[in-house]
């Protein structure tokens, strides 16, 4: 497959066809083996077979978070943003196979937090990595939230596949002291909760 | 970290803090499971792959922002092929972000090369 199929399903996947072509573009004595080889995968687990690179994330979103952090004035030139979503692509994929890697020297099968924090050490990613294992955090704290389950696991035990079902609901009502004394149960804040001992807090 | 239970929080910041990440999911993880060999990915992977790629476009943006000596200002293809040169952090993204040159430029260093090769 070479990024041609015009299917729905690669619409919705962003593919930015235009942009594959590299015949757009004159390569500075550049090798061309490094894109070729990548079409030699075993693209099990995908159904429709495309190169890794060939999937993106939306670009409305790349074009947010990069136009957010230059200066307010500054401008991102169009196929800057298009350039960008292949860059992600790519820095997904770099992370995956050295997290991958990783793993199968362990005899593991599920890619946890730990081999992706240790693949971006290793490939100059350092500087994420203790941002990140705070936001992971808060993310579980957040979680817990919603399933109302205190000190859920989300150990390699689980393979759990993440949906986007997760996200985009809000967080429930419940809450994790359930009689109105005090326990030992931090409540975390994030969005309208119902408490018995408090006031309702509406958030407007 | 707010532990207090009457802390209110704003409404735009809330859904931010409630998923801290601006990038889906899911696609994250198609892109993941494209790579070769790779079975299954935990929650806590997904999630810490997604918001490094959020780091990430923003590194990017910001370090090719400010490589160029900035006129214009704006960010364009060829800040970020030059980013990808210049930074080691970025060299994984040579082989993507080849540098544009003119056809004709490129025609001429093909016939220079020619040229070179007679010589031997």
């Amino acid at each position: 497959m070479d990024g041609d199929s015009s299917t729905t399903d690669a619409s919705q996947l962003g593919i930015a066809g235009e942009y594959m072509a590299s015949g757009h573009y004159v390569l500075q004595s550049q090798d061309d083996d490094g894109e070729e080889s990548l079409n030699d995968h075993d693209d099990s687990g995908i159904k429709e077979n495309f190169r890794e690179q060939d999937i993106y994330l939306p670009i409305a979103n790349v074009a947010r978070i990069m136009k957010n952090a230059v200066p307010q004035t500054g401008k991102i030139a169009k196929d800057a943003k298009e350039c960008v979503q292949e860059c992600v692509s790519e820095f997904i994929s770099f992370i995956t196979s050295e997290a991958s890697e990783r793993c199968h020297q362990e005899k593991r099968k599920t890619i946890n937090g730990e081999d992706i924090l240790f693949a971006m050490s290793t490939l100059g990613f350092d500087m994420y990595v203790e941002p990140l294992k705070l936001y992971l955090q808060k993310f579980r704290e957040a979680m817990k939230g919603e399933k109302g389950i205190p000190g859920v696991s989300v150990g390699e035990g689980l393979g759990d596949e993440l949906t986007d079902d997760s996200f985009t609901n809000p967080l429930p009502a419940g809450i994790i002291t359930a009689d109105g004394q005090q326990q030992n149960v931090m409540v975390y804040t994030t969005s309208y909760q119902q408490i018995p001992t408090v006031q309702q807090i509406q958030f407007s | 970290m707010k532990m207090s239970q009457n802390t209110p929080d704003k409404d735009d910041q809330t859904s931010t803090n409630k998923k801290t990440i601006s990038l889906p999911m899911s696609r994250v993880r198609l892109i993941m499971k494209s790579s070769p060999d790779v079975s299954s990915i935990n929650q806590d992977a997904l999630f810490l792959t997604t918001k490094a790629t959020e780091l990430f476009v923003q590194h990017l943006a910001v370090a090719s922002f400010n490589g160029s000596g900035k006129e214009t200002n704006t960010l364009s293809y060829s800040d970020l092929a030059q980013t990808a040169e210049e930074k080691e952090t970025f060299h994984f993204l040579t082989d993507i972000l080849p540098k544009k040159i003119l056809a004709r430029d490129y025609l001429q260093s093909l016939d220079q090369m020619q040229d070179d090769d007679a010589d031997f």
